[in-house]
C-alpha cells in the first residue's frame, strides 16, 4: 500500500482521493513509476485556467484543444466561446474540466504498465479492483 | 455540541453535491432545450449575449442559435444562411453530452 502523498504530493482534492485510491493496489516500486508516468502526461488545472481566460482576448477554446475536445475546440474558436458564454461556463467549470482529463490519463497508466510489464498480476486494469 | 456536529455533516453533504455537480452536462443539456424554444422568425430576438449587451452589434458566434433552432424546424438553406456552423455545433455538443455522461459514474467515484 503507497500513499499517494509520498509519490504525488501536488495533487489536490477529488483528484488526491482518486489517486490514492489506485495506488493503494501497489507497493512502493509501482507507485514510483506510475508517478512518473502520471506526473508527466496530466494537466494542471491552472494551465487550463489561463487558456480558457485567453478566450476573453479572442483565442476561446484553447484549453478545449489541449484537453482533446477539438471538436468543441473548433467550435469555440470560431464563435469566439460561443459569444463569451461557453469561456465564462468552463472558467468556473476548470477544475472538472481538468480533473475529467486527468482520470482518463490515470486509467491509461495503468493499462500501459500492465501491457508492457507484469506488473499488475492480480490487478484489474478496466477498474482497478483486486481480481 | 450534538447540534454542531449535525450542521457539520450537513455543510460536509453540501459541499460534496457541490463538487460532484455536473455543472457542463446541466449547461449543454439547458443550452439544446433553452435552442428548442427559441423563435428564428421574429423580428425582435431575446439574447443572453453578453457582448451584445455590453453594445457590439456583431460577433463570430452571432446567430448561432439561432440557427440551430431553424436547423431543428428542418429549415436547412435558412439556418446555413445564418450561420453555416449549426450542424457541427449539434455533432459537438451531441458528443459531448455523450462523452459526460459516459464519464458521469467513473469520475465520481474511483472503481
Amino acid at each position: 500500500m503507497a500513499n499517494v502523498l509520498r509519490h504525488l504530493p501536488e495533487l489536490e482534492g477529488m483528484e488526491l482521493g482518486y489517486i490514492q485510491g489506485i495506488l493503494k493496489n501497489m507497493d512502493d516500486d509501482q507507485a514510483n513509476l506510475f508517478a512518473q508516468v502520471y506526473r508527466a502526461r496530466r494537466k494542471d488545472n491552472q494551465m487550463v485556467l489561463i487558456l480558457c481566460l485567453l478566450g476573453f482576448f479572442g483565442f476561446a477554446g484553447l484549453h478545449r484543444f489541449i484537453l482533446g475536445q477539438i471538436g468543441l475546440g473548433i467550435l469555440y474558436i470560431l464563435t469566439l466561446g460561443l459569444c463569451f458564454i461557453g469561456t465564462i461556463v468552463d472558467l468556473v467549470n476548470y477544475k472538472s474540466l481538468a480533473y475529467e482529463y486527468n482520470i482518463k490519463v490515470a486509467h491509461e497508466t495503468l493499462s500501459m504498465m500492465s501491457n508492457n510489464t507484469n506488473y499488475f498480476p492480480n490487478v484489474n486494469t478496466k477498474t482497478g479492483d483486486n481480481v | 455540541m450534538a447540534f454542531f456536529s449535525y450542521f457539520q455533516i450537513q455543510m460536509k453533504r453540501i459541499g460534496t453535491l457541490i463538487r460532484t455537480f455536473p455543472l457542463e452536462l446541466v449547461f449543454w443539456i439547458g443550452a439544446l432545450i433553452g435552442i428548442l424554444f427559441i423563435d428564428p422568425y421574429g423580428a425582435q430576438h431575446f439574447t443572453l449575449c453578453p457582448l451584445e449587451n455590453l453594445g457590439f452589434h456583431w460577433c463570430p458566434g452571432c446567430g448561432l442559435g439561432r440557427a440551430m433552432s431553424l436547423l431543428t424546424k428542418g429549415d436547412i438553406a435558412a439556418s446555413w444562411s445564418m450561420h453555416p456552423l449549426a450542424m457541427f455545433a449539434f455533432g459537438a455538443i451531441g458528443y459531448r453530452i455523450f462523452e459526460l455522461i459516459r464519464h458521469l459514474k467513473t469520475t465520481n467515484h474511483y472503481g
